[in-house]
């Protein structure tokens, strides 16, 4: 055994564990259980609910597990008299002050008050006096607060302080009359504030969407993935009569430990929105009729062979969510292809598509997730990481935390983080590329595609540090390409420039990949240039970019609104009226899409549909419907199925979602992830802005569909986007206040709206976010714009 | 010369003397009977799986449900399972109270039995002064628990309440005056031992009048003298319970060979038979009876000298008052989660068995340590008995299939299960 | 022929055991008749007695019940649906509570488990449906109930309080 091992001794049972490790967590590694309020494995000790007092021999009282380290030798008694009796008080004292709220309490059923003081408190209280009250905060649209059930464990607290990294709650005053609370904001708005209703043990702080909808008793568990990001979160889904009640986390150490992010907890919410598409529709001389899905699908399939005969196979488009399961996008690009053309592209909000055939089989983080811990030094190129991905941000943090990781950023805006910075180069699109050939210059990178760009570059102290810290770390040091790179006007340059750095300081190249499925449509090779398992098409068809700018006659999009979700969306609704026939497979049912469609064929949503989403390590991660689809919408691979047979394309006789998966899993199957692009790769042209540039990135809360459609979500303070944002440099410019109306316009629409100054911003360079209400009808960010007082 | 063949008789599920749902195919040889096939399954309900997905409590109901005419006594074989895995300590009130009610029960079983027994074979007038003494006994049963039939009364760790001081009294109205009213609440003036003590009193006398009816009976003779003998060593065999085996003359009863509750604190006799036919069963049953009411007797005097608890105060499994219930934190969360999840049960496994009306009455349990039984397998005595119908009715009459179901006492709930 | 033989046969001959028999039944003809006249009379009832349920109400006009589901959760045969809503006031509240009188078994462990003696069993034994569907007892039936019968179920609730 070796030195840094201590031998001890639990109940009669001899068990060893590291030295300096605590009791609790000893015992709770070898199976015997002691009961606990305030300690958490994820959090640090507190020892103030006393309810994991042991007997430990020759100690005069007894000893809170949570907080006695462990030593050579030691004998512990976790059921002996004393401790019992010990336990026992501790549950009454904590009992003392707990309202008689069982009844209407959410928790109840489900409550470690409930089943600690079953299982080791008394049956009957001593207490007879008035019970103490508090009044109750509404700390946001997210979590409903009961604090008279409070019992002062502070896992809340410490959750804030070291998880979320937002002091947000806290413990006022002493004694019995301790209460909890809000700073200074009024509410919770850290995006993992959600997590603070699981570790609660009481049911002071419960979910306010669920809340009085139905009892844990009744509730069936299935397991699911996120379907938002790509860290792929592990789900249960919590269901209720056939409903999707809530959203839990299901712990996994190695993706999402055991926590969720808000949304993924919270979007459910949007899976019963008045617009959900249940039954499928066609229009009929401008009508919109209700109809079975036999007619639907033949109005369908006549419709694009119509357009096919009358024009020509290359005609046909697909636009497909990057949200959407590895078995829709395999069997989606599989129809494509099989109908004879190769313009399908899931990567809608992607602008630059210079280097695409040497993009790698699948954009990933080159490593698997828990290793970001371990990191040294971080560049993030083009990433809002925390609202992006954050559970990957979670994971900096905790580097942060552990060994202050270095952590810089080359962004369009100082984002305000849950760690600290080192360097943070803020700049306009343009800038950002300048940025990062300086820091290349400064780490002595040389590259052909770049060389010229490198050479050009000048350095300042900022690149040097970076370039400093890239070159100290070594293989330890990560560059990640987060979602605003992808979105960039030259990700191409970007792509180029961190591989010539990350080669030359032997750092890693990492993809944060934008959507939940990202790196799995990839793989399915739902791209136009490419077939599954990354191997090259036949000919390359047109990617997004260019399916916008000369619209194709025949479209069908799966589960998309363009105008969110299409990188150009004044672009993508003019190539929707330029086409002929379109097929709408949606979630959803929207007033755009009834302008636009001609079929819409309802889509079963995330929780009713079996698939498998790749994650960002390159994890497959497969799933079941947790319950069974909406009214008449069918799983996506089943319509696509279903499609292609009425089609009379070949090889769409699968049984099940796992027939496809086995399908792709096999193509794939000699793959090598290999993040590395070739050094001859072509480059987008660098354009100069002229005058003022829109900088954006789309917000959290409306990343997709779902989220967009769920209420409480969407009144967060996170979702308010309804304004724009100038530094101050330019306000003064421009002669504007915080708060003043101006009119935006962009690609020759213009909107009115507040102005905000936010010196996070570059010069020359206005915030405003994509996929909201206010940029919907505009152009893409990074790209010219124009702003005046209204 | 045409070959001569056994005639096929379908009896019941039908038929009135069928005493619910058996069915029985009957191969006769003209009116003689050469092979009786009883066919059960007709009131299947599957109590022991639905068992397996109902915490522990919810299950005593269904108990009730099995022989529908010896309810509690079914409760007390289930409870004893339970207890015996739970360990817990049963207060001796609620033990008494449980053995009054047992006895109560066999009387009103036996009260049923001698009816249809009766009717079956054409003693019209047993069937009415038999209810007429039920109506009592449900009374009594509806005092104590609410209900007349399935009382659900019966808990771990005792019973459900107590005995109440007072009984509901008749009121008066345009049919009864006031004098006749109190002339039928004479009985009801005190409280519900007071009105079982009466019935006590009164109740020999009752049954020296069946006696009177039947015993000496000529036709009642005839029907059931050396009617379905079976011989000692042959009713061990076939794994006869309760009378069916005493009426073979074989002295075993659980309680005095394997005492449960307080039986061996009480003084009672053990009939026996000894032709092993069916007026002996009759004779047999008919003492039952009397030393029943003398088992409740003494429950009685007992329980009048001796008021306490009678639900063990661990409220880890029984529920709390409901008066702590609405003011104590730790009273309030035990009845909420006992009500809910209920009570898990030690792993391992059980068998809780009484002596039922009708003979040896098991509940066997296995416990996974849930809060849910992971097994469940109900030991019915009418079961082993219909099982030698065929024996029993084999070279008789026609006629005497219909008393011999009745010897049997045959109640489908427990049977079916 | 022995003396025991001899009596037996004159026993027989004579009906002895017969006409003891019809003396028993003759006996009853001339006593009081024990039966009453139902409808118009009825037997009493214990305050325990488990019939028809109701839903209470506090002295306000305020429904009892809090939807907490306990009474859902013990009901063995599964005979209680209940569905919860936050009422506008913020209160827990049932937005459905159904019972199946098909499906009841009548335990009486609704009533037992109902923490604020919402839904109790009334000794109302009198009952019928006429038609489908009756057979479920809405919230607006259970509260109907109740507030017809309240007197009673309120002195069968205090009468039986201290067994309880």
């Amino acid at each position: 055994m070796s030195d840094d091992q201590v031998t001890f001794t639990v109940d009669d049972v001899e068990l060893s564990a590291p030295k300096g490790s605590m009791l609790i967590q000893a015992t709770d590694k070898a199976g015997i259980h002691i009961p606990r309020f305030c300690y958490h494995d994820k959090l640090s000790v507190a020892a103030n609910c006393r309810m994991c007092l042991v007997d430990v021999e020759k100690a005069p009282k007894p000893m809170p597990a949570c907080a006695t380290p462990i030593m050579e030798g030691m004998v512990v008694h976790t059921k002996s008299a004393k401790a019992v009796e010990a336990q026992k008080s501790v549950m009454e004292f904590l009992l003392i002050n707990h309202p008689l709220d069982c009844p209407i309490c959410d928790q109840g059923g489900e409550c470690e008050l409930q089943d600690l003081s079953v299982a080791y408190g008394g049956d009957k209280s001593q207490y007879t006096d008035i019970k103490r009250v508090v009044f109750d905060k509404d700390i946001g649209p997210l979590i409903q607060t009961e604090l008279t059930r409070c019992i002062q464990c502070t896992r809340c607290v410490r959750f804030g302080e070291e998880i979320a990294g937002m002091r947000e709650l806290g413990m006022t005053d002493r004694g019995d009359r301790a209460v909890i609370g809000t700073f200074i904001a009024k509410s919770v708005d850290s995006e993992m504030s959600g997590n603070v209703i699981d570790i609660c043990p009481v049911g002071a702080l419960t979910a306010k969407p669920s809340r009085f909808t139905g009892r844990a008793w009744e509730m069936q568990q299935h397991a699911a993935v996120s379907p938002h990001d790509s860290v792929g979160s592990n789900l249960y889904i919590h269901t209720l009569d056939g409903k999707v009640n809530r959203v839990v986390p299901r712990a996994n150490e190695s993706i999402n430990e055991v926590w969720i992010s808000d949304r993924d907890r919270f979007s459910y919410q949007g899976l019963y929105s008045d617009d959900r598409a249940t039954r499928p529709m066609i229009k009929l001389k401008g009508e919109w009729v209700e109809t079975d899905w036999n007619t639907a699908l033949q109005y369908a399939i006549d419709g694009l062979q119509l357009v096919i005969k009358e024009n020509s196979v290359n005609e046909l488009a697909c636009w497909i969510s990057p949200n959407a399961t590895l078995e829709e996008h395999y069997l989606t690009q599989k129809l494509i292809r099989g109908l004879g053309s190769n313009n399908i592209d899931h990567r809608l909000r992607q602008t630059d598509f210079t280097d695409q055939s040497f993009a790698p089989v699948m954009p990933w983080i080159g490593k698997d997730i828990e290793s970001i811990e371990r990191l040294e030094a971080i560049l993030l190129v083009g990433s809002h990481v925390r609202k992006e991905q954050p559970l990957i941000a979670h994971r900096f943090r905790k580097a942060f935390r552990h060994h202050q990781v270095k952590i810089s950023a080359v962004n369009p805006r100082k984002f305000k983080w849950r760690f600290k910075t080192s360097h943070e180069l803020i700049s306009s699109a343009e800038g950002m590329v300048e940025n990062l050939a300086g820091i290349a210059k400064a780490v002595g990178a040389d590259q052909a595609n770049v060389s010229a760009l490198i050479s050009a570059a000048s350095v300042d102290e900022g690149h040097k540090a970076i370039a400093e810290e890239l070159t100290t770390a070594g293989e330890a040091a990560t560059i990640f390409m987060g979602n605003i790179a992808a979105q960039h006007p030259q990700f191409s340059v970007l792509r180029a420039l961190s591989h010539a750095i990350a080669k030359q300081t032997g750092a890693t190249l990492a993809y944060l990949p934008e959507a939940a499925n990202t790196a799995g449509a990839w793989l399915a090779g739902s791209v136009p240039h490419r077939f599954a398992g990354g191997s090259k098409a036949n000919s390359t068809g047109a990617n997004i970019s260019e399916m916008l700018a000369s619209p194709k006659k025949a479209l069908i999009t799966f589960n998309i609104e363009p105008e969110f979700d299409v990188a150009n969306p004044a672009q993508a609704m003019d190539a929707m009226d330029a086409a002929d026939f379109k097929i709408v497979i949606n979630n959803y049912a929207t007033e755009a899409m009834k302008e636009y469609a001609d079929v819409i064929l309802p889509l079963s949503a995330f929780s009713e549909t079996s698939g498998t989403y790749v994650n960002a390590e390159g994890f497959w991660q497969s799933f079941k419907g947790a319950v069974s689809p909406l009214g008449e919408s069918r799983p996506g691979w089943k319509i696509i199925r279903v499609l292609a047979n009425l089609m009379k394309v070949d090889g769409f006789d699968y049984m099940s979602s796992e027939d496809v998966r086995n399908e792709v899993k096999e193509q794939c199957r000699e793959l090598q992830l290999d993040n590395s692009i070739s050094v001859d790769a072509p480059i987008a042209n660098i354009s100069k802005t002229d005058g003022l540039q829109r900088v954006g990135d789309v917000s959290l809360y409306s990343v997709d569909s779902l989220v967009r459609r769920s209420t409480p979500l969407q009144l967060t303070k996170d979702a308010d986007h309804n304004h724009a944002a100038i530094n101050s440099t330019l306000a003064a410019k421009l002669k504007l206040e915080d708060g003043d109306r101006v009119s935006i316009t962009q690609s020759g629409h213009c909107e009115l709206t507040d102005i905000r100054i936010d010196n996070a911003l570059a010069d020359d360079c206005v915030w405003l976010p994509a996929a909201e209400e206010l940029s919907v009808q505009m152009g893409t960010t990074y790209s010219p714009i124009e702003l005046e007082k209204a | 010369m045409p070959e001569i063949r056994n005639y096929t008789l379908n009896f019941g599920p039908q038929h009135p003397a069928a005493h619910g749902v058996l069915r029985l195919i009957l191969e006769m040889d003209g009116e003689v009977i050469q092979r009786a096939d009883p066919h059960i399954g007709l009131l299947h309900r599957a109590t022991e799986k639905l068992a397996e997905s109902k915490p522990y409590n919810q299950s005593i109901g269904y108990m009730d449900r099995l022989d529908y005419v010896s309810m509690m006594s079914n409760e007390h074989g289930y409870i004893l399972a339970l207890e015996k895995l739970l360990g817990v300590e049963v207060p001796e009130r609620a033990q008494y109270i449980r053995v009054m009610f047992d006895e109560i029960t066999r009387l009103l079983n036996h009260l049923l039995w001698i009816g249809a027994h009766g009717l079956d074979v054409g003693a019209m007038t047993m069937f009415l002064y038999a209810f007429r003494e039920r109506e009592d006994l449900m009374d009594v049963y509806e005092a104590v628990s609410g209900a007349r039939l399935h009382a659900t009364y019966y808990r771990p760790g005792g019973v459900a309440r107590d005995l109440p001081d007072s009984m509901p009294q008749y009121k008066a109205s345009k049919w009864h005056s006031q004098k006749e009213v109190s002339r039928l609440n004479d009985t009801r003036s005190g409280s519900l031992l007071d009105f079982i003590e009466d019935f006590t009193t009164r109740f020999p006398g009752y049954v020296d009048e069946y006696e009177t009816l039947l015993t000496d009976n000529r036709i009642w003779k005839q029907r059931l003298v050396d009617i379905a003998i079976v011989s000692p060593e042959r009713a061990m065999q076939l794994g006869f319970t309760g009378p069916m085996l005493r009426g073979s003359g074989i002295e075993w009863d659980l309680r005095r060979k394997q005492p449960y509750a307080v039986y061996d604190k009480l003084d009672f006799d053990i009939p026996v038979g000894t032709n092993g036919d069916s007026y002996d069963r009759y004779l047999v049953r008919m003492e039952e009876m009397r030393q029943s009411n003398h088992i409740i007797k003494q429950c009685v005097d007992w329980l009048r000298a001796n008021p306490g608890i009678v639900m063990a105060a661990d409220h880890k499994v029984t529920p709390p008052r409901r008066e702590e219930m609405k003011g104590d934190m730790e009273s309030l969360i035990h009845h909420f989660k006992l009500f809910t999840e209920g009570y898990c049960l030690p792993e391992g496994e059980a068998y809780g068995a009484v002596e039922h009306p009708k003979g040896e009455f098991g509940v066997y349990l296995v416990s996974d340590g849930a809060n849910k039984p992971y097994r469940m397998k109900i030991r019915a005595p009418g079961f082993a008995h219909l099982s030698a119908l065929d024996e029993m009715t084999r070279g008789h009459m026609l006629s005497d299939v219909v008393a011999v179901i009745g010897t049997q006492d045959i109640v489908f709930g427990e049977i079916d299960r | 022929m022995s003396m025991r033989t001899v009596k037996h046969y004159i026993k027989s001959f004579l009906f002895l055991e017969l006409i003891q028999g019809m003396m028993v039944t003759g006996k009853y003809l001339f006593k009081r008749k024990i039966t009453l006249q139902y409808p118009e009379q009825k037997t009493p009832i214990s305050p325990r007695f488990r019939g028809l349920h109701a839903q209470r109400r506090y002295a306000n006009g305020e429904e009892r019940c809090i939807a907490c589901k306990l009474c859902e959760a013990v009901c063995p045969a599964l005979a209680i649906t209940i569905d919860v809503e936050e009422r506008d006031d913020g209160t827990r509240r049932t937005s459905k509570y159904d019972i199946d009188l098909f499906k009841c078994i009548y335990c009486g462990f609704c009533e037992e488990a109902c923490p604020v003696d919402a839904i109790v069993e009334t000794d109302v034994f009198e009952y019928h449906f006429e038609n489908r569907g009756e057979n479920i007892m809405t919230k607006d039936k259970l509260l109907a109930v109740g507030d017809k019968y309240e007197d009673s179920i309120a002195a069968n609730r205090a009468a039986d309080a201290p067994y309880r």
